[in-house]
């Protein structure tokens, strides 16, 4: 037999200690499940959280197709306002000549001329409607962002789910409780915001990014 | 740099990737491909020729930083801009991605003007 450094064997025995008491109150705490009925209902909650996360892919699906259906019609309203603005340009032109030739002779009455200096008036406004009008459609196209950010939350809980359906199971199986908790790692990406709650972590906005890399010299 | 600037969009989300693809024409940018994370756009970025980079950061295969890390280190594509576009708001990500070599670093959801003037910015410092 060697020596045996006293302090060393203190440690060791005090954490035997502790894991035998661990395993004690796993122990209780598992009979109290049981007794209580509470196993069943950890069974149960495990059971719900495949349908849990089949949802939320569902709503992951349903969404993304949502909003590629909402670009694909703006593509097609686009291409609808690009053919609007090239016909009234060129209709524009031609009437233009029309008045040019009703404002040189008497070929046309009052009346016609008005109308048709309103015409050539409504032709030129179509550009800047339709432009107006485009300006919508990118505020409607970058709306649909609402998918790749509530998509990457959805990501985020299903992965959340999974850990806790595989904690569970443990629970159940091991007859103890899991002996690590699932916990966030640091190093983990935070993606968007979804609590309102004052972080100092996070930038609020675009301005916060431009501030911080400012203040770093970037 | 021009309008026939070849982009590269990398984006694990279809629909951001042709928010930004349609975003980048409106604002000039008419030459864009896309690649739906870091592992095909290293292929892609070895294989053809792009001019500019613009990246999410959280995608599966191959993230936004080790991207952005492989370019840096790689001798034929290390002085192409690299724009971050992200909804990672950490200050810690976005001080890695400044450190790691990124040219910019835009945060979902953004607007077309923050997208242009970012893109504008990048090109003018490049030139």
């Amino acid at each position: 037999m060697g020596h045996t450094d006293p302090a060393a064997q203190a440690v060791a025995e005090s954490d035997e200690t502790v894991h035998h008491r661990i395993g004690q109150l796993t122990r209780t705490l598992h009979n109290a499940l049981r007794e209580l009925g509470y196993d069943r209902e950890l069974m149960d909650a495990r059971d719900h959280l495949p349908d849990a996360r089949d949802r939320l892919a569902y709503i992951a699906r349903v969404t993304g197709e949502a909003a590629e259906k909402v670009l694909n019609a703006v593509d097609r309203a686009r291409s609808v306002q690009q053919e609007l603005t090239e016909q009234a340009g060129e209709l524009r032109q031609r009437w233009q000549a029309v008045a040019a030739f009703a404002a040189g002779g008497k070929a046309c009455t009052p009346a016609g001329k008005q109308l048709i200096d309103e015409t050539c008036d409504f032709f030129a406004g179509v550009g800047g409607q339709t432009d107006r009008t485009n300006v919508i459609l990118t505020d409607i196209m970058l709306a649909q962002d609402f998918h790749d950010l509530t998509g990457q939350v959805i990501r985020r809980v299903v992965a959340l789910a999974q850990l806790l359906e595989e904690q569970l199971l443990k629970l159940l199986i091991e007859t103890t409780p899991p002996t690590q908790r699932p916990r966030v790692e640091s190093k983990q990406l935070e993606g968007p915001v979804v609590s309102q709650a004052v972080r100092d972590d996070i930038v609020a906005d675009q301005q916060g990014v431009d501030d911080l890399l400012a203040s770093l010299g970037f | 740099m021009s309008a026939d600037t070849r982009f590269l969009i990398v984006d694990d989300f279809s629909t951001m990737r042709r928010i930004l693809r349609n975003l980048l024409k409106e604002i000039g940018f008419g030459n864009a491909e896309e690649a739906e994370d870091g592992a095909v756009a290293l292929s892609m970025l070895k294989a053809g020729k792009f001019d500019f980079v613009v990246s999410d950061i959280n995608m599966p295969n191959m993230n936004g930083f080790e991207l952005l890390k492989i370019v840096r280190a790689d001798e034929a594509l290390k002085s192409i801009p690299f724009l971050m576009v992200t909804a990672e708001a950490k200050k810690d990500d976005i001080v890695q991605a400044a450190q790691g070599g990124a040219s910019g670093y835009i945060v979902k959801p953004f607007t077309k003007a923050t997208l242009e003037e970012k893109v504008q910015k990048i090109l003018t410092k490049q030139n």
